[in-house]
C-alpha cells in the first residue's frame, strides 16, 4: 500500500512538475537511431543551430549503438521525464510502436522520420516523395548530359520498392522535361545488388554492348561511384555521365576529379530542424493542413502522402558538388 | 592417340571447355564484343579474386571438407588491415598491408584448422560458426563502416595496369590489373602443391578415404590444419586485392559470394565428396560463373532472368559433371568385375 502511495506521488509529482513547465519552455527531444553514425551527427549539428536560433529546450539524444531495444527503453526514459515531444528516427518502426502508444497516451507529441509506417504517431516526416526525388536525379543527370542522348537506369534490385519508384520518377521526369533524351528501350533497368563492384561490372558491359549509351541514373548510393569508377577506366571521362544517390565525403575524389557531376540525398541536418519545427507547430496547437510550411529549407511546401493523414512530405533534397562535398560533415 | 583421346572424353575439363567455348560464341554472336581486347581483360581482371577464392576452396572440397567462412575471413582481415593502416596514415608500398593480411589469415585459418582437424568436428558446421564470429568481430570489436579512402600505396597497387587494352572500335580501354600476377602465381603454386607434394596427395588421399589415408601413414589431422591455414591465406589476399581494386572497403561486400564459388568449383568437376578434382577443371568452372555473371547484358537476358540462367547453368554444369563421376564409377566397377572374373 505504502508503495503504491509512493509510486502515485511520484506521478503526481512528474505530472505537476511536467505541466508546469509545458507553457512556452516545451522540452523536445530529438532521438536518432545512434549517437555515433555520422548520418545522425550531422542532424545534431542542424538541431543545436536550430535550438540556438529558436531558444528552444531542444536537444538530440541518441544510444551508443544502432539497437532497436536500446532505443525503446531511451524513449521510455524519455517519457517518465515527462518532456513535451519526442522526435525519433525509428531503428525498427515496428518494435517501437507499443513505445511510442504509451506516449502518446502520456500527452506527449511524437513527431518520426523515416517511420512512415507508424501509426502511433502525430505525424512522419519524409524528406521527399519517391517520384520526386527520382525527378530531382533526373533533373541532374539531364544537367550533367547537356539534355539529350540514351540513358538507363541502375537499381538495387529489381525488387526494391524505393529506388524502383525512384528510377520510375525520373523516367517520368525525363519524358515531360527532356525530350531529347531516350531511354535504353533494351535494357530500361539493371541491378547493382547493392555492391559497388557489381555496378562497376555492369556499367562497363552497359558501355560495352551499347556504344551509344551516354548517361546511367544511380539510385543505390552504391551505383553512381561503381560507374564512376568503370567511366574512368574505360576512358569515357567527358562523354559519359552519372548521377544518383551519393554520400559526400566517400565520393569526395570523384567529385573533385570532375567524373560525377553532381550526386543527389537529403540532409540530415534540415531533417532534424523540420521535425522541431514541426513539433512546435503541434504543441502550439495550430492546425496542420497541407501545404505545411516549416520554415525550414526544402520543407516549406509538405504535403500529406497519397491515402495518409499522417504522413508528410517535403522536397528536402539536396544536390552534392565538388564545391560544397566538404560542407557536410559526413 | 585414341588411347589419349579416350582417356580425355572421360575427365570432366573437356565439357567444361566446350560449355565454356559456346557460352563465347553465344555472347559474340549476341553482341559481337566478346572476342575483342578490351573485353577479355575485363573477364580476366573480374576472375582475379572468384579466382583466388575458388583456389583455396577447390583445396578444401578435395580433401572431403567443405569452407563457407572464407567471404567474411577475407572481409574481417581486409578490413582490418585498411583500418590500422589509415590510422596509422601509412604512406608505403602493397608489402606491409599484405604481409599484414597474410598474418591476419593464417591466424584465422588456423582456428578452422583446430577444430576441424585436431578436433574433427564437422567442416560444415565450424566454418558456419566462424563465419558468423568473423562478421562479428568485424562489425562489433571493430565498428565497420564503409571506408571511401584506402591507403595511397594499396590504391596504387589496385589501379596499377601490367598494360592497358584498347578496343580500336568504341575506343573503350581496360586495364588488366598487377594483381592477375598474384592470381597467376598462387593458380601455380597450388598445381605444384596438390600435384606433386607429399602434402597435396595427402589432400587427395584424405578426400577419398581419411581412415585409409590414415593407414597409409599420412598425417592427416596435421594436413587438415594447415590445408586450413593455407585456405586462410589465401582468401585474405583475395580480400585485399579486392578493397585495392575497389580503391574503398565496403566490409559487407564479399559476404554471400561463397556460393557460386562453390558452385563454380563443382561445376569444374571437384567431387564434392571428396578426392577429386583438378586446378584446370576449378579454374574453367570458375571462369565459366565469371563470364556468365559479367555477360548477361552482353547476352541481352533481361535483368529479371538473370538469376534464372545462372541458376539453371549450375545446374546443367554440376549436372554433366555428376553424371561424368556415376560414369567414371561404373566404368571402373565393370573393370574390377572383368578383372575378378579373369581372376576365376
Amino acid at each position: 500500500m505504502r508503495k503504491l502511495l509512493a509510486l502515485l506521488l511520484a506521478a503526481a509529482l512528474t505530472l505537476s512538475l511536467g505541466a508546469a513547465l509545458a507553457q512556452e519552455n516545451w522540452e523536445i527531444v530529438v532521438v536518432p537511431k545512434d549517437a555515433s553514425n555520422p548520418w545522425f551527427v550531422r542532424m545534431k549539428v542542424g538541431v543545436d543551430e536550430y535550438a540556438k536560433e529558436t531558444g528552444l529546450n531542444l536537444y538530440q539524444k541518441g544510444t551508443p549503438e544502432i539497437d532497436a531495444t536500446l532505443q525503446a527503453q531511451l524513449v521510455q526514459d524519455l517519457i517518465a521525464q515527462g518532456v513535451d515531444a519526442i522526435c525519433v528516427v525509428p531503428v525498427n518502426p515496428e518494435s517501437l510502436e507499443p513505445v511510442l502508444k504509451q506516449a502518446m497516451d502520456a500527452g506527449i507529441v511524437v513527431i518520426a522520420h523515416e517511420g512512415a509506417s507508424l501509426t502511433n504517431v502525430n505525424y512522419d516526416i519524409e524528406a521527399f516523395s519517391n517520384s520526386g526525388y527520382g525527378a530531382f536525379i533526373m533533373d541532374n543527370l539531364a544537367e550533367a548530359m547537356g539534355g539529350e542522348g540514351l540513358y538507363t537506369t541502375m537499381v538495387a534490385h529489381v525488387t526494391n520498392a524505393s529506388h524502383n519508384e525512384w528510377a520510375d520518377g525520373g523516367v517520368a521526369r525525363q519524358k515531360e522535361a527532356y525530350p531529347n533524351m531516350t531511354l535504353l528501350e533494351a535494357e530500361p533497368r539493371v541491378e547493382s545488388e547493392d555492391n559497388g563492384d557489381v555496378a562497376y561490372n555492369k556499367a562497363k558491359e552497359l558501355f560495352k554492348k551499347y556504344p551509344d549509351l551516354k548517361g546511367i541514373m544511380g539510385t543505390s548510393s552504391y551505383d553512381a561511384p561503381g560507374i564512376a569508377r568503370a567511366i574512368e577506366e574505360l576512358g569515357l571521362q567527358g562523354k559519359v555521365f552519372t548521377s544518383g544517390t551519393g554520400m559526400p565525403a566517400a565520393n569526395k575524389a570523384i567529385l573533385d576529379s570532375g567524373i560525377v557531376k553532381s550526386l543527389t540525398l537529403w540532409d540530415p541536418a534540415l531533417a532534424g530542424k523540420a521535425m522541431a519545427a514541426l513539433a512546435v507547430k503541434v504543441l502550439k496547437g495550430e492546425e496542420i493542413t497541407a501545404p505545411v510550411d516549416l520554415g525550414v529549407e526544402g520543407y516549406t511546401a509538405l504535403t500529406f502522402k497519397a491515402g495518409s493523414d499522417k504522413v508528410l512530405e517535403g522536397q528536402g533534397w539536396v544536390v552534392i558538388t565538388k564545391d560544397n562535398v566538404d560542407s557536410f560533415g559526413f | 592417340m585414341r588411347q589419349w583421346l579416350r582417356r580425355l572424353t572421360r575427365r570432366n575439363e573437356p565439357y567444361i571447355f566446350l560449355v565454356l567455348l559456346a557460352l563465347c560464341l553465344l555472347i559474340e554472336v549476341r553482341s559481337g564484343q566478346f572476342f575483342t581486347a578490351n573485353n577479355l581483360v575485363d573477364i580476366a581482371s573480374a576472375m582475379v579474386v572468384p579466382g583466388l577464392f575458388a583456389l583455396g576452396i577447390y583445396m578444401v572440397i578435395v580433401s572431403g571438407g567443405i569452407d563457407v567462412s572464407f567471404p567474411a575471413l577475407a572481409s574481417l582481415t581486409s578490413y582490418a588491415t585498411t583500418k590500422y593502416l589509415l590510422d596509422a596514415g601509412y604512406t608505403g608500398g602493397i608489402w606491409l598491408p599484405m604481409a599484414m593480411s597474410l598474418v591476419m589469415g593464417a591466424a584465422l585459418g588456423a582456428v578452422n584448422g583446430v577444430f576441424i582437424g585436431f578436433f574433427g568436428l564437422p567442416a560444415m558446421i565450424v566454418t558456419l560458426g566462424t563465419s558468423s564470429v568473423f562478421k562479428g568481430l568485424m562489425q562489433g570489436a571493430l565498428n565497420s563502416v564503409q571506408l571511401a579512402v584506402i591507403p595511397e600505396g594499396m590504391r596504387q597497387f589496385g589501379t596499377d595496369a601490367l598494360f592497358v587494352a584498347t578496343n580500336p572500335v568504341s575506343g573503350l580501354s581496360s586495364r588488366m590489373p598487377v594483381s592477375f600476377l598474384i592470381f597467376a602465381a598462387v593458380v601455380l603454386l597450388v598445381f605444384f602443391l596438390m600435384r606433386y607434394t607429399y602434402f597435396g596427395r595427402g589432400i587427395y588421399a584424405m578426400g577419398g578415404n581419411e581412415v585409409s589415408a590414415h593407414r597409409a601413414g599420412f598425417h592427416t589431422r596435421r594436413t587438415k590444419f594447415f590445408l586450413y591455414v593455407i585456405v586462410g591465406m589465401i582468401a585474405s589476399a583475395a580480400g585485399l586485392i579486392r578493397t585495392c581494386m575497389m580503391q574503398q572497403n565496403h566490409p559487407t561486400n564479399m559476404l554471400g559470394m561463397e556460393m557460386n564459388i562453390i558452385a563454380g568449383v563443382v561445376l569444374g568437376g571437384t567431387a564434392i565428396t571428396g578426392g577429386a578434382g583438378s586446378v584446370t577443371g576449378c579454374m574453367l568452372g570458375t571462369l565459366l560463373i565469371v563470364i556468365v555473371e559479367n555477360s548477361m547484358i552482353l547476352i541481352g537476358i533481361p535483368t529479371v532472368w538473370k538469376s534464372v540462367f545462372v541458376g539453371a547453368l549450375i545446374v546443367i554444369g554440376t549436372g554433366v559433371s555428376a553424371m561424368q563421376v556415376v560414369r567414371a564409377n561404373r566404368l571402373a566397377a565393370n573393370r574390377n568385375l572383368t578383372q575378378e572374373a579373369a581372376k576365376a
